[in-house]
């Protein structure tokens, strides 16, 4: 044994001695890299676009628009994410932001002070949203896409019975704080949740997390508990489509009970553009972050393309393919490089 | 005891009761609702999602998805009456048109899933798109002059006209039922398709051609659903945008109640096509309650949970 172990220690020192730091690292988040590459890579086309019509580049307007369309995407990816990581899937993020989104419009209103306890509830309603699901598949042993399935047809139905007609007012307080339209500050909310994800990552939860994720049996095998580990990841799911519900209030500055519907596709998109494995265990979602920016870059390319909006999702569902296919190609190529 | 039921004839039995039950409780609040002529009316309307849930049943039994069905039902749709024109003597083309676009695309996801290892998820979420955009940009979204045709007469009487009392497509869904499930039990490919579904590599090494199967159990799912959106065509008069929306959640809702994994491997398309009756005869049910519409999404998902909880667990290991 102690033979085998020091021999184990001698391989993986020849392995650090042929590679440098830089290539183990981007080698280990090649996920993450790919998706940021094509991120850098549409934001260029973008500019281009933009620099060849408009003779300017873009500016504050555009970005600020950028960022704050995205904001509600990127959160309920992160969210989808972190589902996703444990070898589960929910596509019940639509009816968590409509419902949230719904009780954001009703509710935010009055006093600062009442104003914060309404957003705190509102996540809390999107945090027992996810504990329901969370509970569903860890304890009812379901599996997780017609579990959400089903409660996605629940919080629909909540959400409409909350906001029959679309309508509402969100204060101007609270766009301006959300999502102010004078620059894109909302960014600090992102890195705000980017910070919160590096955290969870290197918590006991998050390596939990990722162990359920890849191995079921082996985790539990090591003493974690699989059944608390997918609770608790749904539950923090819930919570960020609740944040994405509010950002979509604060952006359309009122509700609308179906305006978040797309998002369970979107948020599955963005995390898949992110390079997060849907077989779990793989995938950071700062992946994801970028493959909410993907998706919004993409619409805005195609915008300036003079592209017919009738066939926006024709494209949009093109490059999806291309790029998950091109993803894999170079990723395999890259582990190929490293076996 | 007579007879000894495995788990998974229980399962299929218990999506029957269920459907049952869900018209003697319709009886109950709605005289007349188990009667005759509306059991035939709930049962045509299931007869749609029956058979996109045929498709579905396919590729769910090899752990497979296909949520590329509602806009392959609706393009279907747009097809068959922008390429009839409304008239019978083009029928039968735009009829082998509309199945053969159906096909393609299946076909497509099938291949990219085997040849490319693209999750299923994401191919037919991605064909999804792809076949919206084409639909909608190429009908310019249903403003085309040959958007408004009508479904040609044979097609209106393929759904409607009424052979022994019992309305044309329910005998129609009753061959699929019996082909279908024939097919799963009795042959060599239905064999590969449980073969797959429980284990792809020992499916392999036991000389089943899992790429090929694979690839033809896509295409008959986009077969079906195009089969779905004719008949609905058939069935409403027109084409309309968002016709298929609905029949993604329905399809797989219906499989999943009809005791099929959704893992794939274990299951048979006779409970698949109980799951349809129930989830439309749940719905005849609610509505004759008068409730409105958030009430019957909520009752919705709590009958699909609370049935997968009653059966659909998975074993403790």
């Amino acid at each position: 044994m102690p033979a085998e172990m020091s021999g184990r220690a001698e391989v993986r020192a020849s392995v650090a001695a042929r590679r440098p730091r830089a290539a183990h690292i981007i080698g280990q988040n090649i996920g993450l890299v790919l998706a940021a590459a094509i991120l850098l890579l549409s934001i260029i086309v973008f500019v281009a676009m933009f620099l060849i019509q408009q003779h300017r580049l873009p500016g504050n307007f555009e970005i600020t628009s950028t960022v704050d369309n995205t904001m509600p995407l990127a959160l309920a990816a992160i969210g989808q994410t972190i589902v996703v990581l444990t070898r589960g899937i929910d596509l019940s993020v639509g009816g968590v932001v409509d419902l949230t989104n719904a009780l954001a419009a009703i509710y935010l209103a009055g006093s600062f002070t009442h104003m914060i306890v309404v957003a705190i509830l509102v996540i809390l309603v999107g945090a027992a949203a996810g504990l329901v699901n969370g509970l569903l598949v860890g304890l009812g042993r379901l599996q997780p896409i017609v579990v959400t399935l089903a409660t996605l047809s629940i919080f629909q139905g909540l959400a409409i019975r909350v906001l029959p007609q679309p309508g509402g007012t969100v204060p101007d307080g609270v766009t301006a704080f959300l999502v102010n339209t004078n620059g894109p500050y909302a960014l600090l909310f992102l890195a705000l949740a980017a910070l919160g994800w590096m955290a969870l990552r290197r918590s006991r939860i998050g390596v939990a997390i990722f162990a359920v994720g890849n191995d079921e049996q082996a985790a539990i095998a090591h003493g974690v508990n699989a059944v608390r580990t997918k609770v608790i990841a749904y539950t923090i799911g819930g919570a960020m489509y609740a944040l994405a519900g509010l950002f979509l209030a604060a952006n359309a500055t009122s509700g609308d009970a179906t305006s978040g519907n797309v998002f369970t596709l979107t948020s599955i998109v963005a995390t898949v553009l992110g390079g997060v494995s849907l077989f779990g265990g793989r995938g950071s979602a700062l992946g994801s972050i970028c493959g909410a920016f993907i998706t919004t870059m993409i619409v805005n390319i195609l915008f300036y393309a003079h592209i017919n909006p009738l066939y926006q999702s024709f494209y949009e569902g093109l490059f999806l393919i291309i790029a998950v296919v091109l993803g894999a190609a170079i990723g395999g190529l890259v582990r190929r490089g490293r076996a | 005891m007579l007879f000894r039921f495995s788990p998974d004839s229980l399962r299929i039995l218990a999506a029957y009761a269920a459907a049952v039950a869900l018209f003697v409780i319709g009886a109950f609040v709605h005289p007349g609702f188990a009667s005759f002529p509306s059991v035939t009316a709930i049962l045509l309307v299931a007869s749609f999602v029956g058979l996109v849930a045929a498709g579905q049943c396919f590729v769910i039994l090899i752990g497979g998805i296909d949520l590329s069905v509602p806009w392959v039902l609706n393009a279907a749709a747009i097809l068959l009456a922008t390429s009839s024109l409304g008239q019978n003597s083009r029928a039968l083309y735009a009829i082998a048109l509309t199945l053969g676009m159906g096909a393609l695309v299946g076909l497509a996801n099938g291949i990219v899933i085997v040849w490319f290892a693209v999750p299923a998820v994401v191919m037919t979420l991605a064909m999804n798109g792809i076949v919206e955009g084409l639909a909608l940009g190429l009908s310019g979204g249903m403003t085309c002059s040959a958007c408004a045709s009508y479904a040609p007469p044979v097609v209106a009487a393929a759904v409607h006209g009424v052979f022994l009392g019992v309305p044309a497509a329910l005998w129609l869904w009753l061959v699929v039922i019996v082909v279908v499930s024939f097919v799963l039990s009795f042959t060599r490919f239905g064999r590969a398709t449980y073969a797959i579904g429980n284990n792809p590599r020992a499916a392999f090494l036991a000389g089943v051609n899992v790429n090929l199967t694979t690839i033809f159990l896509y295409a008959l799912s986009g077969l079906f659903s195009a089969l779905a959106g004719i008949l609905l065509v058939g069935f409403g008069g027109q084409a309309s945008l968002g016709m298929g929306d609905p029949y993604l959640f329905q399809s797989i809702a219906a499989v999943v109640i009809g005791g099929v994994s959704i893992l794939g491997g274990r299951g048979n398309y006779l409970g698949a096509a109980a799951g349809a009756v129930s989830l439309t005869a749940l719905v005849s049910v609610l509505l004759a309650l008068n409730m409105p519409e958030y009430g019957r999404s909520i009752i919705y998902g709590v009958v699909i949970l609370a049935l997968l909880l009653l059966y659909g667990r998975e074993q403790r290991e």
